[in-house]
């Protein structure tokens, strides 16, 4: 009962709640959305236990929905998308709350369109239609769409329109890719359904047709990871949008990329994904993410911009690591799509409210700030560091596991991707010192005040996470790794590399 | 019910819903004629209209409750779901259109009750057009429409751009036609008959069809084409829609073209089921219509104009359902064709509202701020376009999901992705329109104050945006409708069957 | 679990990690207690070394010739990939345990008196606490990840050290580019562990060490490329040839600093690295030649760079890249025991030295803040003739000065002995080892030549502080020369810890290292020397020492100098050695701006902005919309163009349908 209708309620609560929202009185609006939140990350909290690390899909429920095209409502969590829809729940509340002083116009319709993008995000993660993973898909693009344009900063409309014409472009060509595949599987076994099984099961001797819907997915994902040079819609948007905006888009919108490579483009079409050239490209795009990333980042005036770009690089890593596939690389890839939702997260966070103050995302504009504010200084040092990677945070672990796993298939690229910690370290230190550190050179900065009560609240839960998966990432590590361990011997039966005792 | 043409009440009973119609027509007609000067009779007309549709609509439901079949292939008109279910599009968009009119007409100054006298009868010719089961009937069909609608487009004598409209209208649709009647007498010439299923028998006697039917044939799609406004045949249709009155172009944008399109799906299913050819200048001309009408969409500034070209790239939607062919096009074809005729209603009705009879000069830009100063207007608006691009959540989107089954199923691959990257293309030009209403600021505080809809707008709009959004997340019913409606026009029984 | 005190490991770094918490926090509430911040910061650090010596003697009874391994959690489990956050105690640890905390705890007293004034007084402590737990992390870690975990922390608070003083922004660039030089090194350490990892199947030091000689092929590629990327790591850490420029750099940091982290600790992780894996070296001939030589290498070049240097914290810098070049020098010939004989006494007189300077600059700068004047406190030229004000300071580092010049019998005597007399021995075999030696020689030489140039500039001949500020000079408070004393003792003492057969001695050291390096003596031959040769290698290494102190007390003239502001420019190759053989502009010339430049004009401003966002995105946008606006030239209103693009249609419908 209460396993069936867990996901379902996910979905339902926050359009309700996004519709009370926008009915309520408008100064109540953020409060109304932060309680709503809340109850949504406690109804998501028992996931965690529910949940029982097997490689299966669980907590499924299937209602028909248009049986005309054989599309069902079907939803479930398996070890990874159960991560991505926590983190869902767990960014939320933070994001509103961190949205509280910064949004000042129009409140009730910026909550409510947050509300309604989790259902969307979280709708994308429990698909198990491959109609419903569509809708979902462009569902939450017109919240953020909104989000960007509406809230957005100086040159938002262009920002929000690149952001969503470029989504559309990719998501459209899926759509047909899935048609296609839809109507394979239907001529092949009679049954005409988009249910995520049944095409996975009848996705079979596509032929020449799997490059090209390969492809159609590809472009789908790649462009939301994203990878090089499909990545130019991100600096526009991260550093448009507000900073809720900024965060989720970071923290769970582009992990629709990797997560759909991982649920759909990898186990629907291994041929073509383990094809060598196809491999060769992946890695070479993933490497340039990794270092390219970093170098831009490391010439960026705009912080924000800054972030997106490091983005781009960590992205990188967990492409390298998925198509890496032995257990540690997929495992790694998991956490650092966990882990770059927790810093990167963090640091939109911080950028914001320190922008709330200042009014410049430009790092010139700062130095030397660490005697006004310094709990701002320290937690910024604190998330940076996980972002690059240190050892004892979060950042380290699925780094580590991506590289160590990674190198057991592509020696050469992965010693390359090692060279991102060093511009990494680049890249975030040079911010920092010009940000925090430095003479305190501009007077404006002088009367800067120190973090909030309210702020701190945002920012204490992520470094409790920070420390908690860098310190003792079992717990999430164990609830992965059937599910890894699954998609491996999906796509390359046999045991997985890195997973047989005795021999490595 | 089996209705027999030879039986003369069965002629009548399968004539039902037009005859009801005419009769309406007559009646409105003679109040026209007596009660034309104040607001109030054209008040009072609109409602005549009104129970004149509505009551078609009953009556066109009671053969569709008794499942009244033609008895026999060989008859002038066709009696099937098809043909219900169109007529019903036909009368549903001539009610919005009324609804739309009325505090349009008051407010323009435009107190000719015979605006809806004219309405009644391009109705009737659509019903007409998709009625006949016979290329002449067709055509007196689509004379009644065209010339009623020629009218319409002119309605606003004042207006110097209407009157142009209108006589461009009038002279390239005239061109037209000359090319339709030209493709029926060659289609006569080679098959001896100008009956649908007599002529689909034909063709599937001849083997390989000679050149004169595929010269007719390239004939009547040039003469549907003009009237569904497919690229290259779509020049008329920016200036007429952009200089009639925009109810009327909404009427045009929807009914008319839905009519020529039910008549070309029915002609090139039930004659020409066996020729491949039709098939494949449908494609070509799908494909240039969706990338000539989205390219030039986006190059328009004027509202009323992006919609023009946007009921252009739609025609090419349309087509790729129709070249599909097959029931899952023809069906693909009904769900979109209502989806289509509810969204651009919408819009156009929205139009009305910002227009103040300048609706040609209003540009995408003038919508700024809408958001704030008329929420649910620019609401309405804003579901129209997603719908329009086919955003999930609206009919829109299903209707797009489902011709691109049909035309996957067609194996028709490439068409389907032609359409879905000209629907990004699209986005360029739908987006703007939200855009502008909800993040740009109002440019005055007057700015939209005179914006508004009477009642009758309003509900009319409001039906649309449930509509949309209803068939949008549950089509089930619209889509068992579709389903149903078409069995019949698929391509006849090979037999031959030898003209009297 | 072995059921005595050496359970209680866990303490020493638990209590660094206290004591950080505290301070930190109090760092935020109550900037300002500061008493309550010394009793905590140095109060944790003398439990410690109390534990360390517990355990040390607990350990004794012991007599484990195996580790003993605590495993406290599982950290990282994957696959075959299990990582437990484990300590490791054995004689090598133990030794590094001891050093680091019995001279951390001297050197957190020593902070006590020398930051009082500081504002960040809070702060430094519990960044030197922080410190103190990672570098303990690091010699306990059981495990190669566990190790790095210290590895990294070291380094992040070297680099949070180096800019304590971030208002300057010379020294956050300092802080900043220590860090970044140490990931370099990192990077080659990372890569290493992943080789070892597929080559071994685990990363905990015992069965790498145990599967390595079945798994890896003596002198086989693996192998070496392994060690060659750890040492990598090393040249990072251990500011070795190329990567050592950032070490000089980091005395930007408070001078306690520069003797706990930059001279006795962290700096010597790398060869503490080598020492632990000298199976995996001894398995790699190349690496350890590699390693050996570049020792060698550093060792003289640094020297060269200390003789000219004004700066008296710089000399010492210099002097530590060289002293570990030593060390390097020792592991890479396979003489473990040396090099860490020689990490420990280097430990002590190095700190020494670097707190002495301390003392001497704590006075000079208070002088120079009594008369608000703004001279370089640190600069030789501005001292002269302090043995008159500090006599104890000048006592003490006379000890150090004796002691790293290799002077019997203090410390630095013996470890450096037993260096450059492995590497004669192994030349005998390989004459590489040779050319080493003979750098170790001319380095030593160098070595005595510029600290007695230190000890003459600084504290003999006239004194060039100033009139006014003469009369502010003082010995510092008891807090501080108190260690300074002990560390005297320590230097002039710590030959003891090893006195080789050769002096009758017992050799305790070796002895007691040897379950750690028995490994590796069985692969490299010993090679037998006899006693006639070693005296004369004593004598030529005490020889060298000697010439090099009485050249410089005879050669250099403290009387000609004068003050730094007016001290002319040097010329020649004086000034090559002055400016560090431009060692710095030249990476910043061939890695540094074009990075940045290649970074921002290339791939930002042209392929990222121009090509891919402008050129591509926005220029299909463009196009589209182009092809759009274009129409207007066929929708023109005039009925004939209609007819004419009409027919036209016709005729290609026409086309489709006949043709």
């Amino acid at each position: 009962m209460y396993a069936s209708w867990l996901l379902t309620a996910l979905l339902v609560w926050p359009l309700l709640a996004g519709a009370i929202v926008l009915l309520a009185p408008a100064r109540l609006a953020k409060f109304i959305a932060l309680a709503a939140s809340l109850v949504e990350f406690a109804i998501s909290v028992p996931l965690w236990w529910t949940f029982v690390p097997s490689g299966g899909m669980q907590l499924t429920a299937d209602y028909a929905w248009i049986a005309a095209w054989g599309v069902h409502y079907t939803v479930g969590v398996d070890g990874i998308s159960l991560f991505m829809v926590l983190l869902t729940t767990f960014l939320m509340p933070l994001s509103i709350l961190g949205s509280w002083s910064y949004i000042t116009k129009r409140e009730p319709g910026f909550y409510s369109l947050l509300l309604v993008l989790t259902t969307g995000m979280i709708g994308v993660f429990v698909a198990l239609d491959l109609f419903l993973f569509y809708v979902m898909w462009e569902v939450m693009l017109i919240p953020m769409y909104f989000i960007i344009g509406v809230w957005g900063g100086d040159n938002r409309l262009y920002a929000a329109i690149k952001f969503f014409i470029y989504t559309f472009l990719g998501s459209l060509l899926m759509l047909v890719a899935i048609l296609v595949l839809y109507l394979h599987a239907g001529q092949a076994s009679g049954v005409y359904s988009f249910g995520y099984a049944h095409l996975l099961g009848n996705a079979k001797d596509l032929g020449s047709l799997a490059w090209w819907l390969f492809g159609a997915f590809f472009l789908a994902f790649a462009i939301k990871v994203p990878l090089f040079p499909l990545h130019t819609w991100l600096p526009d948007a991260h550093v448009e949008a507000p900073t809720a905006g900024s965060v989720i888009l970071a923290g769970i919108l582009l992990k629709m990329g990797t997560y759909g490579f991982l649920r759909f483009a990898l186990p629907f079409f291994p041929a073509v994904a383990l094809n060598q050239t196809v491999q060769l490209v992946i890695v070479v795009l993933a490497l340039i993410g990794i270092i390219y990333g970093g170098l831009v980042a490391m010439v960026q005036p705009d912080f924000k911009k800054l972030i997106a770009y490091s983005s781009v690089a960590h992205l990188g890593f967990v492409m390298l690591g998925i198509w890496a596939l032995t257990l540690q690389s997929v495992q790694g890839a998991l956490l650092i799509m966990i882990n770059h939702g927790i810093s990167t997260g963090a640091l939109f966070f911080l950028v914001g409210m320190i922008y709330e103050r200042r009014h410049s995302r430009l790092i010139e504009s700062y130095g030397g700030i660490a005697r006004v504010v310094p709990l701002f200084a320290a937690i910024l040092t604190i998330v940076s560091l996980s972002s690059i990677a240190l050892p004892g945070t979060n950042g380290f672990v699925g780094e580590f596991l991506v590289l160590i796993g990674s190198f057991r298939t592509y020696p050469i690229a992965t010693a390359l991707a090692t060279t991102g910690v060093i511009v990494a370290a680049a890249y975030l230190l040079t911010a920092l010192q010009r940000v925090i550190y430095n003479p305190l050179a501009q007077p404006e900065n002088e009367k800067l005040t120190d973090l909030t009560p309210r702020e701190i609240t945002v920012l204490v839960p992520l470094l409790v996470l920070i420390l908690w998966i860098g310190i003792y990432p079992k717990p999430f590590l164990e609830r992965m790794e059937p599910s890894s361990r699954a998609l491996i011997q999906q796509l390359r039966p046999g045991p997985a590399a890195g997973d047989t005792p005795g021999q490595p | 019910m089996r209705l027999d043409p030879a039986i003369y009440n069965d002629l009548l009973l399968s004539l039902l819903p037009e005859l009801v119609l005419t009769g309406w027509s007559l009646v409105v007609l003679l109040f026209v004629a007596w009660r034309h000067e104040t607001v109030r009779d054209l008040r009072i007309t609109a409602w005549l209209t009104l129970l004149a549709l509505v009551s078609t609509a009953v009556a066109t439901w009671w053969l569709w409750w008794n499942t009244a079949t033609i008895q026999g292939q060989v008859s002038m008109i066709a009696a099937d779901d098809f043909r219900w279910v169109v007529t019903w599009v036909f009368l549903g968009a001539a009610a919005l259109t009324v609804l739309i009119s009325i505090a349009y007409l008051e407010r323009e100054q435009l107190l000719a009750p015979e605006y809806y006298v004219l309405l009644i009868f391009g109705t009737l010719g659509m019903m007409v057009m998709a009625a006949g089961a016979d290329l002449m009937v067709i055509f007196l069909g689509l004379e009644l429409m065209s010339v009623a609608v020629y009218v319409l487009a002119g309605i606003d004598r004042r207006r110097a751009r209407s009157a142009e409209a209108a006589l461009k209208y009038f002279l390239l649709g005239a061109f037209a036609s000359g090319f339709l009647l030209y493709g029926i007498a060659l289609v006569y010439g080679a098959t001896g008959t100008t009956n649908l299923v007599l002529i689909g028998g034909q063709v599937s006697l001849m083997g390989k069809p000679s050149v004169m039917l595929l010269a007719g044939l390239g004939m009547l799609i040039v003469g549907f084409g003009f009237k569904i406004a497919a690229v290259p045949f779509h020049m008329w249709a920016p200036d007429v829609y952009d200089g009639a009155p925009t109810p009327v172009t909404a009427f045009m944008a929807t009914g008319v073209k839905a009519a020529a399109f039910a008549a070309l799906l029915r002609v090139m299913n039930q004659a020409f089921g066996p020729v491949p050819a039709w098939h494949d200048i449908l494609w070509w001309l799908a494909v240039i219509t969706m990338v000539g009408g989205n390219l030039f969409a986006l190059g328009q500034r004027s509202l009323k104009r992006m919609l023009a070209y946007s009921s252009v790239a739609h025609a090419g939607y349309l087509l790729v359902a129709v070249s599909a062919g097959g029931a899952a096009g023809s069906s693909a074809f009904l769900v979109y064709v209502i989806a289509y005729t509810l969204m651009s209603l919408g819009a156009f009705a929205v139009l009305t509202a910002k227009g103040r009879g300048g609706e040609s000069d209003v540009l995408i830009d003038d919508l700024a701020g809408l958001a704030t100063r008329r929420p649910w207007l620019a609401f309405a608006l804003a579901v129209c376009m997603l719908s329009l691009l086919g955003f999930p959540g609206t009919a829109g989107f299903i209707g797009k999901w489902y011709i691109l089954i049909a035309a996957t199923t067609a194996g028709k691959n490439t068409l389907a992705a032609i359409l879905v990257l000209t629907s990004v293309v699209s986005a360029g030009y739908y987006l703007p329109v939200i855009m502008a209403m909800y993040m740009k600021p109002e440019p005055n505080e007057a700015a939209h104050v005179d914006v508004c809809l009477d009642r009758w707008g309003r509900s009319a709009v409001a039906v649309v945006v449930v509509g949309l959004l209803l068939f949008g997340v549950w089509p089930n019913r619209l889509l068992e409708l579709a389903r149903s409606a078409v069995e019949t026009v698929q391509p006849a029984a090979t037999t031959a069957v030898t003209p009297r | 679990m072995t059921g005595s005190f050496v359970d209680f490991i866990w303490l020493a770094p638990a209590l660094a990690l206290l004591g950080f918490v505290l301070n930190g926090t109090i760092a935020f509430v109550r900037p300002n207690a500061k008493t309550l911040v010394s009793v905590i910061g140095a109060g944790v650090l003398l439990v410690a070394f109390a534990v360390a010596l517990a355990v040390f003697s607990a350990f004794l009874g012991l007599h484990a010739e195996e580790a003993v391994v605590f495993r406290y959690w599982s950290w990282i489990p994957v696959g075959t990939l299990q990582i437990d956050v484990a300590f490791q105690v054995d004689q090598l640890s133990l030794v590094m345990l001891l050093v680091v905390t019995g001279v951390g705890s001297l050197i957190h007293l020593f902070s006590v008196g020398y930051m009082k004034d500081d504002p960040g007084y809070a702060r430094y402590f519990a960044y030197l606490n922080l410190f103190v737990f990672f570098m303990l992390v690091l010699v306990l870690g059981a495990s190669f990840p566990v190790m790095f975990v210290g590895w990294e922390g070291v380094g992040l608070c070297s680099y949070l050290l180096i800019g304590f003083w971030y208002g300057d922004a010379a020294n956050a660039n300092a802080g900043r580019k220590a860090f970044i030089m140490n990931r370099i090194g990192d990077f080659g350490f990372m890569v290493a562990m992943f080789m070892i990892f597929w080559a071994t199947g685990s990363l905990d030091f015992a069965t790498v060490f145990a599967h390595a000689p079945t798994a890896l092929v003596p002198g086989g590629v693996a192998v070496t490329a392994i060690t060659l990327f750890l040492f990598l790591g090393c040249t990072g850490k251990s500011a070795q040839i190329p990567l050592y420029t950032w070490l000089p750099d980091a005395m930007a940091g408070p001078t306690p600093v520069s003797a706990l982290i930059h001279a006795a600790t962290m700096v010597t992780a790398g060869v503490y690295l080598v020492a632990r894996c000298n199976l995996l070296f001894a398995m790699a001939p190349i690496s350890s030649e590699v390693v050996a030589g570049v020792g060698a290498l550093t060792a003289l070049f640094a020297a060269t760079i200390a003789l000219k240097q004004w700066d008296i914290k710089k000399v010492l810098a210099y002097s530590t890249v060289s002293q570990l070049g030593y060390m390097f020098l020792a592991v890479g010939t396979g003489a473990i025991t040396g090099g860490i004989f020689h990490l420990a006494t280097h430990a002590f007189f190095k700190a020494l030295l670097f707190l002495g300077s301390g003392s001497v600059i704590f006075a000079m700068h208070r002088a120079y803040h009594h008369t608000h004047s703004h001279e370089d406190a640190q600069d030789m030229r501005n001292m002269g003739g302090l043995s008159r004000y500090m006599p104890w300071t000048t006592a003490v580092m006379w000890i150090a000065t004796l002691a790293i010049a290799g002077i019997p019998p203090l410390a630095g005597f013996f470890s450096k002995d037993e260096i450059l007399a492995a590497a004669n021995a192994r030349g005998h075999a390989e004459p590489a080892w040779l050319v080493f030696w003979g750098f170790g020689l001319v380095a030593a030489l160098l070595t005595a030549f510029y600290m007695t140039r230190l000890m003459l500039y600084t504290f003999y001949g006239p004194n060039r502080t100033g009139e006014k500020e003469q009369a502010h000079l003082h010995e510092a408070p008891w807090i501080m020369t108190g260690p300074l004393l002990v560390l005297a003792v320590l230097s002039a003492a710590g030959g003891l810890l090893n006195v080789p057969e050769l002096f009758h001695g017992g050799a305790r050291l070796r002895h007691w290292l040897e379950p750690i390096t028995q490994p590796s003596a069985t692969l490299i031959p010993e090679v037998p020397v006899s006693a006639s040769s070693e005296w004369l290698l004593v004598g030529i290494a005490v020889a060298i020492a000697v010439i090099g102190i009485v050249g410089a007390w005879r050669l250099l003239k403290p009387d000609r100098l004068v003050p730094a502001r007016s001290a002319p420019e040097e010329r020649g190759f004086a000034r090559v050695l002055k400016n560090k053989w431009y060692v710095d502009e030249l990476y910043d010339f061939l890695f540094v701006r074009p990075l940045v430049w290649f970074s921002r004009v290339v791939l930002w401003q042209e392929i990222d902005q121009r090509i891919v966002d402008s050129a591509g995105v926005n220029g299909a946008a463009r196009g589209a919309r182009a092809l759009g606006w274009a129409n207007r030239w066929l929708q023109t209103g005039q009925v004939g163009t209609y007819v004419a693009v009409f027919v036209i249609g016709v005729l290609l419908v026409l086309w489709r349908a006949l043709g």
